[in-house]
């Protein structure tokens, strides 16, 4: 759901650079107190794996077609969701300078919705779960609520933007993520995070493991 | 150093789903732009494409667009996303040097 530009109306586009950047310079913060030699990698890793996969759509009936965000794995692995927009912010900004994948005005928006939404919503609803149906169906669950919100969110801006009809945007743009969420975002998710566990359970954040509060 | 590992496996998975992406990935138009097409171009991409085009603020020529190298092919845009995934690596990791906690050794 990379925007491009000349969607957005350019003021509309510096209000989502504003918020972006406050949610920008919280994540540098983040990445001073938090980033320690376990992190440090893991974030490098993330990284590359999340650009990567972004490059794999997966094709989802009525000819469209969808690709994993990924802030919601960097967030319950790193324990913040500043970690997701940390990287969706440099997957950002390489994919639009370095391949016109989504644009540079735009670019603020993106960063809105797939790294302050994916990250936020992705986190959030994890820890909300976790000790109730377990590691795997909440980082499902997380997977897909962040990709399936940030569409919505999308349909709002394009709405915003005089580009889609309100309701009509919300509904196909929530139809085709909630379907590309399942397997796109919700199963990568959770086999990522559970192969994880499997072979170095101490690489993810104690936040994140059952038991464990939210603020502890 | 065994942390180091984890860079290594991140970065040989990266560049595994980086390399099949090219003949895995669906060249379907994703979501937004299916809505794109349908919604503004009256179900026609080219028309789609010219509204964004007309009302687009700057001209912005990046050096590999849509994960392409003019001329090459498939091969192209292996080079491409592989180049892209390894950039990534780069400035994530040198991000998180330069930001994360000095430890002892």
């Amino acid at each position: 759901m990379h925007i491009g530009d000349g969607l957005i109306p350019l003021e509309q586009t510096i209000i989502y650079w504003l918020i972006a950047l406050v949610f920008i310079a919280k994540s540098l913060e983040w990445a001073r107190k938090d980033l320690d030699e376990m992190k440090i990698p893991m974030l490098a890793a993330l990284g590359a794996g999340i650009f990567a996969i972004q490059a794999m759509n997966i094709p989802i009936p009525w000819g469209t077609s969808g690709h994993m965000m990924g802030a919601a794995l960097a967030a319950i692995i790193l324990g913040s969701p500043f970690a997701g927009v940390l990287l969706l912010t440099l997957v950002l900004v390489v994919q639009g300078v370095v391949f016109a994948d989504g644009g540079i005005t735009a670019m603020g928006a993106n960063i809105v919705n797939m790294g302050v939404v994916g990250g936020f919503v992705g986190f959030y609803s994890y820890n909300a779960l976790k000790n109730s149906i377990g590691m795997t169906g909440a980082s499902f669950a997380a997977g897909w609520l962040s990709i399936f919100i940030a569409s919505l969110v999308c349909a709002v801006q394009m709405y915003f933007a005089g580009i889609f009809p309100l309701w009509e945007g919300l509904l196909l743009m929530g139809l085709y993520h909630a379907v590309i969420g399942v397997v796109g975002e919700g199963l990568i998710t959770a086999i990522a995070l559970n192969r994880i566990m499997a072979v170095r359970p101490d690489v993810v954040s104690e936040k994140s493991i059952p038991g464990v509060g939210v603020a502890a | 150093m065994k942390n180091k590992n984890i860079i290594i496996a991140g970065a040989v998975i990266a560049i595994i789903i980086s390399v099949m992406a090219p003949f895995l990935a669906s060249s379907n138009p994703d979501g937004l732009d299916m809505n794109l097409i349908n919604l503004v171009g009256g179900g026609n991409e080219e028309h789609a494409e010219e509204f964004i085009g007309e009302r687009a603020p700057i001209e912005y020529e990046a050096p590999m667009p849509d994960y392409s190298i003019e001329g090459m092919g498939k091969l192209g845009e292996v080079v491409a996303i592989v180049a892209g995934t390894l950039l990534m690596l780069g400035i994530s990791l040198g991000l998180a040097k330069v930001l994360g906690k000095k430890q002892g050794t």
